[in-house]
């Protein structure tokens, strides 16, 4: 290895890289703008059909209403938003929907003093966005009813609202300073999906692109080692990679502080430890070297730009897979998932977000990574052995490449 | 082996899947004396293109061996490159770097001394009149402009050999004798040329000695007048032509 042979190899890639719209526009930009900019779409698009429910009508049916809580009654005519109608066949008005929810009331039978219990039950098409809202309104206007007639039963009998209830449940959050919500489950997932577009255009710029411009016989030519070259290329690979997802994990808190924050409010916290940075800079460089050397590989037998996206499509889809796989509630990181490679990666920076860090998967998933590095290069160094894949006469995949030549 | 480039029974055999074993060399060899021009004429499928990229160490020979200025393209192949320029019409240039880019990224990969890169690409640019275009991209250059500074780029760490296959291809008349005047002047400076083409006037004015090179063998290797006395012909055409004929029926 000669590193000074290296260094201007790898700055040369860099200077073409930043001189390339497609590069630029998928390594840099896109990170920057594009997935902040889907969030606050999406969110602000939500916003607005919750706006647009709020200003619903909602059609309700009272049934059988208790006479001893007229009271409720009045609220329900007093609300602007809904709207009191009858029906002589309301299962079939729910479904045509021209009702949204029936409100069926019935007395409690029983002994104790308190007999004008009722109970509500209320039918409505969960299909239906109206109906839903129909069976919020209802269900918040009785539950505010129910909590106003309880303090008032409490102060007949001189007690507080809490002594007259007897038991409380009382919620204390200690999760201070590592959020639970949206943010550290949605910023992993974007970190690997950018280190993967991140890196998949400077691969097959770097390789098939070369092959396309015929200049890669021209780098053959060099007076330095192939090894140098490749190192040179993956080393370019791997740092637009890293740079595209660390731009997009900055660009997604600031966008999330400043356009979101306040549409979630005190649910949305912001706030990532900087204890985590070692964790997730080690796991985000060692992903970036594989996801590079996974693409550069198969973009290296491209001849063309297009062959390159072609070949290098089903690598950013299993890369994709195991991410989405691993939202489903309740998934932990245990030493069982640190051997998955990229799983690993993203579950040990979810946690690290949180501020959490099991020491046992996370020293598995750094040797894990770190396998999955060696193995990328040494099939580098034995792909580029064969003189038709570096004249590029080579006519097929990796995968025929691999079974034609080793397996035969 | 006193000779820049010295070549002895290279062979290069590839195999295809649906014409088995190709011998696209066989048993090629040759020596190129210093400040000569060396030329390799032959047609298309000839084995010039195969022969020169086993001198340039991108393909390494099937058997046989070949050395530049001392240095075995096998067991040596950076010390090969270090002291060989290589063009051909599949060597392009990065067309996001510009042309002081260019020079400056081939003089240093090539390890010319770094404290006189700068000299020599200002010396380069001033020797191929690029100075306009210095700052200006590759991929805006004209085609003869992007051959001037594909010529640059070969020179530009001043290498004691030059490879130069077919490199007028695709050129129009003009710029053709801009390129052969250059390889000229080259020669003119004590560089060891090797010249690879299939048009026999190129191969007539500018070649010391020529080597006839056909299905992968070489029929002749003389100067022009031994190669006319040779055959009693005069036209290098007509020579390249009985050389051939006599060559398939030897075979």
């Amino acid at each position: 290895m000669d590193p000074k042979a290296i260094g201007i190899l790898y700055w040369r890639e860099i200077r073409s890289a930043l001189r390339d719209r497609t590069i630029v526009t998928n390594s840099i930009l896109l990170p920057i703008f594009l997935y902040p900019l889907i969030i606050w779409l999406v969110y602000t698009g939500m916003t607005f059909v919750s706006g647009q429910n709020e200003g619903l009508k909602s059609r309700i049916m009272l049934k059988n209403f208790p006479a001893s809580h007229e009271t409720l009654k009045r609220e329900f005519e007093r609300d602007q938003s809904v709207i009191l109608v009858t029906s002589s066949d309301p299962p079939a008005d729910l479904r045509t929907g021209t009702l949204d929810a029936l409100v069926e009331f019935a007395p409690i039978q029983s002994a104790l003093p308190t007999a004008n219990n009722f109970t509500a039950r209320i039918t409505y098409d969960e299909s239906r966005d109206a109906s839903s809202q129909a069976r919020l309104r209802a269900t918040q206007k009785i539950s505010r009813y129910r909590e106003n007639y309880l303090e008032q039963q409490a102060l007949k009998v001189g007690l507080s609202r809490a002594q007259y209830q007897n038991f409380w449940i009382d919620d204390r959050n200690v999760s201070s300073g590592r959020e639970v919500g949206a943010l550290t489950v949605v910023l992993p997932i974007f970190f690997i999906i950018m280190l993967a577009v991140g890196s998949m255009h400077p691969a097959i710029d770097s390789t098939a692109g070369e092959r396309e411009n015929s200049t890669w016989e021209t780098v053959m030519t060099v007076a330095t080692s192939r090894a140098n070259i490749l190192v040179a290329k993956y080393l370019y690979v791997a740092t637009m990679a890293f740079t595209a997802a660390f731009l997009n994990l900055f660009a997604m808190i600031f966008s999330m502080g400043t356009v979101l924050g306040p549409l979630f409010g005190s649910n949305l916290s912001l706030r990532i430890p900087l204890a985590s940075a070692p964790v997730v800079l080690i796991g985000a460089l060692l992903l970036a070297l594989f996801v590079a050397g996974g693409m550069m590989i198969l973009a290296s037998f491209a001849r063309t730009y297009k062959e390159g996206q072609a070949m290098t499509s089903p690598f950013y889809i299993a890369l994709i897979i195991p991410v989405m796989f691993l939202q489903t509630p309740g998934v932990e990181f245990t030493p069982r998932i640190a051997l998955i490679p990229v799983a690993n990666v993203m579950m040990m920076i979810r946690e690290a977000f949180q501020g959490v860090y099991h020491w046992r998967p996370i020293g598995i998933t750094l040797a894990v990574e770190t396998a999955c590095v060696i193995l990328a290069l040494r099939v580098a160094m034995l792909v580029i052995r064969h003189e038709d894949f570096i004249l590029g006469s080579y006519n097929g995949s990796f995968g025929k490449f691999v079974k034609e030549r080793f397996f035969r | 082996m006193n000779e820049p480039v010295v070549v002895r029974n290279l062979r290069k055999t590839f195999y295809d899947e649906g014409r088995g074993e190709i011998k696209a060399v066989d048993s090629v060899s040759f020596e190129c004396h210093e400040g000569e021009i060396f030329g390799l004429l032959g047609a298309n499928g000839a084995g010039k293109t195969t022969t020169l990229r086993m001198l340039s160490t991108i393909l390494a020979p099937t058997s046989g061996s070949a050395a530049i200025m001392g240095h075995d393209v096998i067991r040596n192949p950076e010390g090969v490159r270090k002291n060989l320029g290589f063009y051909s019409a599949t060597t392009a240039l990065y067309p996001r770097l510009t042309t002081r880019e260019t020079i400056d990224f081939f003089a240093r990969i090539n390890q010319y001394p770094a404290d006189l890169v700068q000299e020599r690409v200002d010396y380069l640019i001033d020797r191929f009149a690029l100075a306009k275009y210095a700052d200006a991209r590759i991929e805006k250059l004209s085609s003869g402009m992007k051959q001037k500074v594909s010529i640059a780029r070969t020179i530009a760490h001043n290498p004691s050999i030059l490879i130069f296959d077919e490199p007028t291809v695709g050129l129009d008349v003009l710029n053709a004798l801009d390129v052969q005047e250059t390889i000229s002047e080259l020669r003119s400076e004590g560089k060891t040329i090797i010249f690879s083409t299939h048009i026999m006037s190129e191969a007539e004015r500018l070649c010391d000695r020529i080597a006839i090179i056909h299905a992968g063998h070489i029929l002749a290797c003389d100067t022009l007048a031994g190669l006319r006395q040779n055959t009693q012909q005069h036209y290098l055409e007509d020579i390249f032509v009985q050389y051939v004929k006599s060559g398939h029926a030897t075979q």
